[in-house]
């Protein structure tokens, strides 16, 4: 028989000892399943006395949320910690993702659109139906297509807070140059005004498409839509190489070659200056747009197609509560969220940066009267759609959009070829990524 | 002296050897000890992790994973990404490094002469490289941009139209290799400029008694004796150019459009896009044996063409 010397004992000791070491602090890969807890008898809990609130501050609103914290916890004797989270919604779902498990994870947080949903993947967020119950906030009286962009198999993970849309922004005073009475109200009409603002030469471009880092995936639903196409139906990837989105895009395309340009940065900075005459954009630029610009700003819905008036894409974040904090935390939480969007909050939350107040009720009167582009912005909630699949819930399924619309709009590419590329792009990484969790 | 006085004083000889080795080995302990943890815990640890991690199906914040061995590894090899992020890599290392090597030796060598406000130079030269990148980058943003963008408006005035910087994936990655040419150059042009000095005047002096023009001192003489300072400089170029351009190429263009090197792809992989937090530490993996084996062949056979005297 074989004599181990202790050399080698010691290096298969130290070995094991830090296999076991790297896999006691990295994710569990056991393969069980974990079991799950019973619920919670909400009646029995009492709220905790403190709780931690992550925010990247949407619009530049530190100092509201500052005040309305000051607010809740003279309400209620809660002590709320505002935390920042970082400068963007994606920063902030990093730093929550890579927060679990360390103990350093927050109550509440504010997520997007487009980032809550791998949290709720990775069973991070907590499903708030109960809880708000609990806490007595009124659900119903929330714009139910901003609610409903949290539901997920019959729960909601979360509330809507810093919430957009975009919209159709016009130089009212190019219209007037080019003899224009009207801003358009279909994707073809766009095409007709853009030709006599070319004519009368108002502007280096008519319109101007977004690139590829502006999120031209999002406000492009509504195009697509108009045709009657898509980038995904649930979970089917097909839409997106349709006859009808292939036909939309092909429409944008002919644009960038006639009437239209891509951006090379934020279009709202070539609005402003006066470089392009309309754009699409959010809501949320609204304030910065008319700070900026020296002309009369003109805001529409967005432009309907030939198969659906123009549906407008929601977009923007809402507030969720940790699945990781003790119920005592979440129902405090929950009280939180529910005062951070009530109906006079959320009025005073987006008259101060520009965002949707997200209740029904809200008295949005004296900003009306101040900002009477808003109003528009507010009642184009009306045609809200939740969006695609494809957009917000797969994993990289936005980029891979937006780099294919970039190489669309500013290449003469064959657009059907392009939309099938990214068809099985996006199939790979549903196959790849989701497939096997949302079976 | 007998035997057992013998054995005596041998045991404590022993004994006192023992004592000084234990004092040395407590002294080592109590100065570099702290420094080894630290070195363990913030070095080896993470890197350790990091190949543990490479070999799961992880999704970045998630609680459980899949062991799948090497097949991030496999994925990142065989897929198109993988290879556009290898090409564009080796164009952007290849540009940073000659460009910065190439501008900094010419700075070098101008610097090197009597000329005046030569301090004042100096310290405009270096100073880029002490700035930050994201600053830096977002002051080229705004000369780069093509309709209010400062070289859109030169460019103008001799009648050329501003390439399209952001929209097209080759002048993206010609224009971020600019930016870092220009932060990077003042340190290639200080080096430089010391290996320059360091240069014995009198053999400069007999090659122009010899009659030797500025090219052929340049060529035979001084370049010769520069190859230590091009072989430091090619070894930590190659370095930071694949490991330190991510804040100029995050800031410039936010989704590594054209601008996808190795580094760029470890973020875009786990935080940027995709939350695949095991492919992401197959990548970094992978850089990491890059970087060590581009090291290692230039230190066993580069080296060998280096004059150090």
């Amino acid at each position: 028989m074989k004599k181990i010397n202790s050399r080698t004992t010691t290096g298969v000791a130290a070995l094991s000892i830090a296999v076991l070491a790297l896999s006691a602090c990295g994710p569990d890969t056991s393969g069980e399943e974990e079991e799950a807890g019973e619920g919670v008898d909400w009646a029995e809990v009492e709220p905790a006395e403190e709780i931690v609130f992550w925010s990247n501050h949407p619009g530049g609103s530190v100092d509201q949320e500052e005040e309305l914290i000051a607010a809740f916890e003279e309400e209620s004797g809660i002590s709320v910690t505002l935390e920042n989270s970082g400068a963007t919604y994606e920063e902030t779902s990093q730093g929550f993702q890579t927060s679990q498990g360390t103990g350093a994870t927050p109550d509440v947080v504010v997520l997007s659109d487009a980032t809550w949903f791998p949290n709720y993947l990775n069973d991070s967020l907590m499903a708030v139906d109960e809880v708000l119950e609990a806490a007595e906030v009124d659900t119903g009286g929330y714009v139910e297509a901003l609610y409903e962009d949290y539901n997920y198999e019959d729960s909601h993970y979360g509330v809507p807070y810093a919430r957009s849309t975009p919209i159709f922004y016009y130089n009212a005073d190019h219209y007037e140059e080019a003899g224009i009475d009207a801003p358009p109200e279909t994707w073809e009409e766009v095409g007709e005004v853009s030709q006599q603002l070319m004519e009368a030469e108002t502007a280096s471009s008519a319109f101007s498409f977004p690139p590829q880092e502006e999120y031209p995936a999002w406000w492009m639903q509504n195009l697509i839509w108009g045709y009657g196409g898509s980038w995904s139906d649930e979970w089917d990837f097909s839409p997106v190489a349709s006859e009808q989105t292939v036909e939309a895009i092909e429409f944008a395309q002919e644009a960038t070659d006639d009437w239209a340009s891509v951006s090379s940065g934020d279009p709202a900075d070539d609005f402003g200056s006066g470089a392009t005459s309309q754009i699409v954009q959010s809501t949320g630029s609204l304030g910065g747009i008319l700070d900026t610009a020296d002309f009369e700003v003109g805001v529409a819905f967005l432009p309907g197609g030939p198969e659906a008036e123009g549906e407008t894409p929601t977009g923007g974040a809402g507030l969720m509560i940790s699945a990781d904090s003790e119920p005592e935390e979440q129902l405090a939480a929950a009280m939180f969220i529910g005062f951070m969007t009530n109906t006079e909050n959320t009025a005073m939350f987006s008259e101060a940066t520009g965002y949707m107040p997200v209740q029904q009720d809200a008295d949005m009167s004296a900003v009306y009267e101040e900002t009477p582009q808003f109003q528009v912005a507010v009642e184009q909630l009306e045609r809200a759609r939740s969006q695609d699949n494809a957009r917000v819930f797969l994993p990289g399924g936005d980029l891979e959009l937006s780099q294919t619309l970039q190489e669309i709009l500013t290449n003469d590419v064959d657009v059907a070829e392009e939309m099938e590329s990214v068809q099985s792009s996006l199939e790979e990484l549903y196959e790849r990524d989701l497939a096997s969790e949302l079976e | 002296m007998s035997s057992a006085v013998q054995t005596e004083q041998e045991r404590s000889r022993v004994r006192a050897h023992r004592r000084r080795q234990s004092k040395n080995w407590s002294l080592f302990l109590l100065f570099a000890g702290p420094n080894i943890l630290l070195i363990l815990a913030f070095i080896y640890y993470p890197l350790f992790s990091n190949m543990y991690y490479s070999t799961l199906d992880w999704r970045l914040g998630s609680s459980t994973a899949t062991q799948i061995g090497l097949e991030n590894y496999a994925a990142f090899f065989t897929s198109d990404s993988g290879l556009e992020v290898w090409r564009v890599t080796a164009i952007f290392t290849a540009g940073a490094v000659l460009g910065s090597m190439i501008l900094g030796l010419l700075i070098a060598l101008v610097l090197n002469k009597k000329i005046p406000g030569k301090t004042a130079a100096r310290t405009a030269v270096f100073s880029p490289y002490v700035l930050s990148g994201v600053g830096v980058a977002m002051v080229w943003n705004f000369i780069f941009d093509p309709t209010r963008g400062g070289l859109s408006h030169i460019l103008g005035f001799f009648g050329i139209s501003s390439p399209e910087w952001y929209l097209n994936e080759d002048w993206s990655l010609f224009m971020v290799i600019i930016v870092y040419v220009w932060k990077n150059l003042g340190y290639c042009a200080v080096v430089f400029l010391a290996g320059l000095q360091s240069i014995p005047k009198d053999l400069i002096e007999a090659a122009t008694i010899d009659r030797a023009g500025p090219i052929r001192r340049f060529v035979s003489v001084t370049l010769p004796l520069l190859t230590p300072t091009v072989f430091f400089l090619l070894v930590t170029n190659i370095l930071f150019s694949m490991t330190n351009a991510f804040d100029i190429l995050r800031t410039m263009t936010p989704t590594g459009h054209g601008t996808n090197t190795i580094i760029f792809e470890i973020y875009l992989q786990s935080f940027g896009a995709y939350q695949r937090a095991g492919y992401s530490a197959a990548i970094a993996v992978v850089l990491f044996f890059t970087l060590f084996f581009i090291t290692a062949v230039q230190l066993r056979f580069v080296e060998r063409k280096v004059h150090y005297s």
